[in-house]
């Protein structure tokens, strides 16, 4: 990664005038660098799509600025930004066959003949559809619709790929082929991505970079570690994996770390978030990941439960336990050939690892 | 076996479409058969036709003898001047319907869908009125004292009327005007089924507004033009009632030679030969028509 490819500061959309206005990005900060694999995460509605049909340039933003590689791109159409996109239902025209969907961005960028048959000849190889070069959109799969979608978008040889959920249509194993198959892609071309997907998992596993949104701003912006390991706010610990949210009461701080009293009167270290300092006393919330937890005995751990249901999950149980003081846990145990779930109703332990236990800010 | 079942299951189910077919046997081939057999007899003294054989309808279509010496052929440059302009203004009146429309469909079709209704139904609301009356209301705007020549004279542009009535340019305008929903009607559904993320893949690669309109728009929305080409260039070649109001007696379409031969003309077959004339020149053009629309498709695709 070398320089910054996109800077986008004070970025702000507002859709609609007046009483009806919508305010679906607000202040957006953010700098992606060169050969990134960057990834916009959220729920629907959240403004990850305006976002990046923003950087595409289908959508004008209301204010702040945006530049790609340098120069000032607000005021641009989309025609005119080293940028191109994978829509989220490949937008392939169904009047043009295979090959001519590739080679028409070259084709408007007014390249020789002879240049755009060997570049399209080049993307088919790529993603491997020479094959299927002379057939219509319409009589290929989903799975093939959506290589040329990105064979189509990656022949110009964009600075920036743009996908907007482009994996969505696709069914589990095709879309894990895809994920593998756009990380190949990426290292292959050096081009940078920005990802957009709802999908924290598929996030979690293709990204450098993560940008959780929420309501048109970004919440957190990290790496995937970072992001599920430090979320910063309740919403992101949430969104990404699944997440014990246990109120428990501050019994000493220190600006650096917390110690709280956790269901059951036991007193455990947690984490603090920067720039939070809890008096004593007060109620905050205390997340665990399920896996980070382990299964003990009863009267063993820092709390005790009572076993409620188990799922099975074929690499893993989850059990749902109830805390001491009625709060619901769910522990998430890696399934072993000779292991048995606990019955319901019996008693265990929960022991809680050294920095497992994280304060979030409210 | 199942083959077998559906055959026998739907072998007396086409007797459901038999009124219907007996509707078109009689109303629609019925008439077109007497016209074709009419063709190729002889004209009664006051109307009507006399049955004997004879091609001298046909050959008055393209012909004309001398009245003193029958031997002395030369064309009839009277009906094949018709004729031309027929064809003429008919493909003029689908060009001005094609570029006129195709906006209007495109500004409607990018409106919110309760707004779509509203423009739809006001295109519409032209057919509510009788085309008559619409073709007297064209006449009342362009003639000598009607409405364009009066402002124009007040406003000191002109000094004397403009001659626009009776002239090519009235009937083109007329069926233009009275013609031009058939062509936005099924551009406006080949567009509402258009893909808006074809247009912006289009721009995303590249293209200006111009070639996403010529690479991709139109493409995509040519049924809707090949449709509304049929649906106005059938009724123009056909139309009778606005060139008899807007363009005399002097400027005639094929209709109204054709009305006349049956009227005033008192030559039934001779008129008989001009509608086969007609249709065929429908069917030619149709099928013409669609050969280059389909072979252009081929072309594509190769």
């Amino acid at each position: 990664m070398s320089g910054n490819e996109i800077e986008i500061s004070g970025l702000g959309k507002v859709f609609g005038q007046g009483a009806s206005a919508f305010r679906a990005l607000s202040d957006i900060n953010l700098t992606i660098g060169t050969g990134e694999f960057f990834t916009l995460l959220g729920p629907s509605g959240c403004g990850k799509t305006t976002l990046l049909r923003t950087i595409a340039g289908f959508e004008a933003p209301s204010s702040g600025s945006l530049r790609i590689n340098g120069e000032e791109v607000a005021a641009k159409g989309p025609n005119a930004r080293p940028v191109n996109t994978v829509f989220q239902n490949y937008a392939l025209f169904p009047h043009m066959s295979v090959a001519q969907n590739i080679g028409f961005g070259l084709k408007m960028l007014g390249k020789p003949k002879s240049e755009i048959d060997a570049t399209v000849a080049e993307m088919l190889r790529l993603v491997r559809m020479e094959a299927m070069k002379d057939r219509k959109p319409s009589e290929i799969s989903g799975g093939q619709q959506q290589r040329v979608a990105l064979a189509r978008a990656l022949a110009p040889r964009p600075r920036v790929l743009l996908l907007d959920e482009p994996l969505s249509a696709l069914d589990l194993k095709l879309r894990k082929e895809m994920q593998s198959e756009l990380k190949r892609l990426q290292s292959e071309t050096g081009i940078t991505f920005v990802f957009v997907t709802h999908d924290q998992e598929e996030a979690l596993t293709m990204s450098d970079r993560i940008a959780v949104m929420s309501a048109g701003r970004i919440l957190q912006l990290g790496t995937p570690h970072e992001i599920y390991h430090a979320p910063a706010d309740r919403f992101v610990a949430d969104f990404i994996g699944d997440t014990n949210f246990l109120t428990v009461p501050v019994a000493a701080s220190d600006g650096q770390a917390a110690t709280v009293t956790l269901p059951g009167g036991t007193q455990a270290a947690a984490r603090l978030p920067e720039g939070m300092i809890p008096v004593t006393g007060q109620e905050v919330t205390a997340v665990v990941r399920p896996e980070q937890a382990t299964l003990m005995p009863a009267g063993q751990g820092e709390m005790q439960a009572t076993v409620g249901t188990s799922t099975f999950f074929g690499t893993d149980t989850h059990i749902h336990l109830t805390l001491s003081d009625g709060q619901g846990f769910i522990l998430r145990r890696q399934n072993a050939t000779d292991m048995a779930s606990p019955e319901p109703g019996q008693t265990v332990g929960i022991g809680l690892g050294a920095g497992t236990l994280r304060i979030l800010k409210d | 076996m199942a083959a077998r079942d559906d055959t026998e299951r739907h072998g007396w189910k086409w007797l459901l479409s038999a009124p219907a077919l007996l509707v078109l046997l009689v109303a629609a081939s019925g008439p077109l058969m007497i016209v074709a057999v009419y063709s190729f007899l002889s004209p009664g003294n006051i109307g009507g036709v006399t049955w004997d054989f004879s091609t001298e309808g046909w050959f008055k279509v393209f012909f004309s003898r001398d009245i003193f010496e029958p031997e002395n052929v030369s064309w009839n440059w009277a009906n094949l001047t018709v004729f031309g302009r027929t064809v003429w203004l008919s493909v003029q009146t689908t060009l001005i319907c094609a570029f006129l429309g195709f906006p209007t469909a495109w500004f409607i079709a990018t409106r919110t869908p309760e707004k779509r209704a509203l423009w739809l139904f006001l295109i519409t609301i032209p057919f509510w009125t009788n085309l008559l009356i619409r073709t007297f209301a064209i006449q009342e705007l362009i003639r000598g004292t009607g409405m364009i020549n009066t402002v124009l004279m007040a406003l000191g542009i002109i000094d004397e009327p403009l001659q626009l009535l009776y002239s090519n340019f009235a009937i083109l305008l007329g069926m233009a005007y009275v013609f031009l929903p058939l062509m936005v009607l099924p551009l406006y559904a080949a567009m509402d089924k258009l893909d808006f993320r074809l247009v912006e893949a289009g721009y995303d690669l590249y293209a200006s507004r111009a070639r996403v309109l010529w690479h991709v728009i139109l493409p995509l929305v040519k049924p809707g033009f090949v449709a509304g080409s049929i649906l106005v260039f059938i009724p123009s070649i056909g139309a009778y009632v606005t060139p008899r109001v807007l363009g005399g007696g002097r400027t005639m379409m094929l209709g109204n030679l054709i009305a006349l031969q049956f009227g005033q003309g008192r030559n039934w077959p001779l008129g008989a030969a001009l509608s086969m004339l007609l249709l065929i020149v429908v069917m030619a053009a149709l099928v013409f028509y669609l050969r280059a629309v389909n072979s252009e498709e081929g072309k594509r695709r190769g």
